[in-house]
């Protein structure tokens, strides 16, 4: 029974049928869109669907148990396979070459028997010529009058494959630490503003931080034909109410605090100040221009008349920047009305127009923290490590044995590759009448 | 000279070579299989001067970048990519069929990218998230694996078609063992590439939104394909499957590739369709 599991658990069969399985169901996490409200899911799929779907945890697919399930069982086929095949290739590596016996001569990948009319000496001289153009490290042992060379390089090619499949551990090992102690989330900060609160993904409620982040400063660059071309904030740790440092971040420029990661994420507009409106008085045609500020009340021309702004919106009704005005006239109801940016709105006997005004940005800032992710770094170079070794090396063994027969003498040579064994063939076939038959052919 | 202007005579090359490998197909004509890959090769030149022209024509305009930022440009490189690729592993295999088709594949992109009045083939501004110097690795390494899959999609078809038709033309194509044994080397090389896409993509991720995964569709897709095509290999390797059932993988995995590169920006959202591609 605990062999037939250990067989399963470690078979190649349950890796394919995972990799499968795996595959097809992300699928749904990107056709379902992943972390709505319920409310929106219930509008979409209806309320018995909805707790179908609920259960299996369709709406965050990717942390749902049993997708959890899934990736657990293929670390645990992933950590059996390899420790199956480490016994192998160790056998292969650190064994090979330290025995040699007659059975390779009649059993390996590469067979060639020859004969020499030369001595023995004149032909060993060649042989150890011939496999030294593989390589140095030659092995010579003989016994009973018969020598046996034995020559081999890449070895460690053989570990290239094994290095990729624990570098999978080690993401998957990284990616768990991540999920467990790591956090996602955002913060808006207002120009001139400080938090110490982010808000964490997926409506996980809130994580303070034991030092406040403030934002100094957020510019905006704008290309020719209006594409944004860079926005960056200017950063400043506070803790315990001292500076800490000064820094900029950008897309694609995040700074690192006490294994925090500030991005850049996003902005937007969090209000506007110091409002230029323009006033015509219709029946004077006197114009006025008000400068004026969020809720501050200001008097229209010299009259009992007096005027504010109460609201603004970057975009109201999807026709730009406009702000709330209102008109106050004592003893009467106030007038409000929305002014949008240069389109003139007449009240009684006053033309308003809203000119200009300054623009207050938040800077969306996502702030991350992963201490797993170095793991994931090194699991990134060691796959790379693992399959430049085993695409571009190859381990090459060749054993060569040399006898004295009657007239002359007999070479036999057996030679395995852990790669393409027609090319390292013809290799050796040419090697053979390089080194080996070269003048006596 | 204007790259696109030089798109469309490297369109007509392409389009000249496959025509010459299927005279070669034909007529068996070994010369005209020369020919046909020094038109080829001739095609690909152009096709990289193109490239590198666009290249200087950005920083002429202030604004410069590598070509590989829109979906003009990543349809030239796709196309570039498959020529590539079929005139690297040209050797190992040698057949006008599979050259042609290689080469047509090539043609058909860069045909659609002509006559398509939808693309934007103006070089734009890079907005701030593809300002990195990840993008230029992450793209190439994405790309050529996907050029690879392209050829790999095209061995399989041959073959399927080899195993269910019998007829002359057929018959020109090399012995089944052999497209099988050719589909898996190119997919290994696709593998390798596309697992240096998905690491170079996530270490830009984390660059750019603080994390190096997040399951957006982009990156869950490229997840797909890598999972696809690494059951073909392990069902190969380990398991020792040959034969149609490979080919179906194969096929199935380069849809998952046109899935990842078309059908994420245009059929489901997430954080790469605001990148454009």
């Amino acid at each position: 029974m605990k062999t037939k599991i250990y067989d399963l658990l470690s078979s190649v069969k349950l890796t394919v049928t995972l990799f499968l399985v795996i595959a097809a169901s992300s699928i749904f996490g990107t056709i379902i869109e992943q972390g709505l409200t319920p409310d929106k899911y219930r509008q979409i799929f209806g309320e018995t669907f909805f707790h179908v779907l609920k259960f299996f945890n369709i709406f965050d697919l990717y942390h749902s148990w049993w997708f959890t399930f899934l990736l657990i069982l293929l670390s645990v086929n992933l950590i059996a396979c390899t420790l199956k095949q480490i016994p192998r290739v160790a056998k292969i590596t650190i064994k090979s070459g330290k025995k040699i016996d007659d059975s390779l001569f009649t059993s390996s990948q590469i067979m060639n028997t020859l004969y020499f009319k030369e001595p023995q000496s004149d032909i060993e001289k060649r042989v150890s010529l011939f496999l030294k153009s593989i390589s140095n490290s030659l092995t010579r042992v003989s016994n009973n009058g018969v020598f046996y060379y034995f020559i081999e390089k890449g070895k460690f090619s053989r570990f290239g494959m094994i290095l990729v499949h624990v570098s999978v551990l080690f993401i998957f090992a990284g990616g768990l630490i991540g999920a467990i102690w790591g956090f996602g989330g955002q913060m808006n900060l207002v120009e001139g503003g400080k938090s110490d609160t982010v808000y964490l993904f997926g409506n996980e409620g809130t994580k303070k931080l034991d030092f406040y982040v403030a934002c100094d400063n957020f510019s905006l660059k704008y290309y020719k034909n209006g594409i944004p071309k860079e926005y960056k904030t200017v950063l400043t740790i506070i803790n315990e109410d001292k500076e800490v440092f000064k820094s900029v971040i950008r897309v694609n420029h995040p700074l690192t605090y006490k294994g925090f990661k500030f991005s850049q994420a996003s902005f937007g507009v969090a209000g506007a100040y110091n409002f230029r409106v323009k006033v015509i008085n219709m029946t004077t045609k006197e114009e006025n221009l008000l400068t004026l500020d969020m809720m501050n009340k200001v008097p229209v021309s010299g009259n009992d008349l007096s005027f504010a702004v109460a609201r603004f919106e970057s975009d109201y009704m999807g026709q730009g920047p406009a702000a709330l005005g209102v008109l106050i006239k004592p003893g009467e109801e106030h007038d409000i009305f929305w002014l949008n940016k240069n389109s003139p709105i007449q009240r009684g006997d006053y033309v308003f127009m809203l000119n200009d005004f300054d623009i207050v940005y938040y800077s969306g800032i996502q702030v991350n923290k992963d201490p797993g992710v170095i793991l994931v770094w090194i699991g990134f170079i060691l796959i790379i490590v693992g399959f430049i070794s085993s695409i571009f090396f190859e381990h090459i063994r060749v054993w060569v044995r040399v006898s004295t027969e009657k007239e002359g003498c007999e070479i036999s040579i057996a030679a395995s590759t852990s790669k393409n064994k027609d090319i390292f063939k013809e290799k050796i076939n040419r090697m053979i009448t390089e080194y080996l038959e070269g003048e006596t052919a | 000279m204007n790259d696109t202007f030089i798109v469309s005579i490297v369109t007509f090359l392409y389009f000249l070579s496959a025509f010459i490998f299927l005279v070669s197909v034909v007529f068996r004509k070994d010369n005209a299989e020369k020919i046909a890959t020094v038109v080829a090769v001739g095609g690909l030149m152009l096709h990289s001067l193109a490239l590198i022209i666009r290249w200087i024509h950005s920083y002429q305009l202030g604004i410069g970048h590598a070509p590989l930022s829109n979906f003009y440009e990543s349809l030239v490189f796709f196309s570039w990519s498959i020529v590539f690729i079929f005139l690297l592993i040209r050797k190992q295999y040698k057949n006008s069929l599979i050259s042609m088709f290689s080469v047509f594949f090539a043609f058909l992109i860069l045909a659609y990218v002509s006559l398509s009045n939808t693309l934007d083939c103006q070089i734009q501004p890079l907005i701030p998230a593809l300002q990195s110097n990840w993008l230029i690795s992450h793209v190439i390494s994405s790309f050529l694996a996907y050029g690879c899959f392209a050829i790999a999609f095209g061995l399989s078809i041959l073959y399927l078609l080899k195993k269910i038709i019998n007829n002359n033309i057929v018959n020109l194509l090399p012995d089944t063992a052999f497209l099988d044994e050719i589909t898996y080397k190119i997919i290994s090389i696709g593998f390798v590439l596309l697992t240096l896409g998905i690491i170079t993509g996530a270490a830009w991720a984390d660059r750019a939104w603080g994390r190096y995964w997040g399951w957006d569709p982009k990156e869950t897709w490229s997840l797909i394909t890598w999972f696809i095509y690494g059951a073909f290999l392990h069902a190969r390797l380990a398991r020792g499957w040959r034969g149609i059932r490979m080919s179906l993988i194969s096929i199935v995995g380069f849809a998952c590739v046109v899935f990842t590169y078309l059908g994420v920006n245009y059929i489901l959202a997430g954080l790469h369709s605001y990148l454009e591609y």
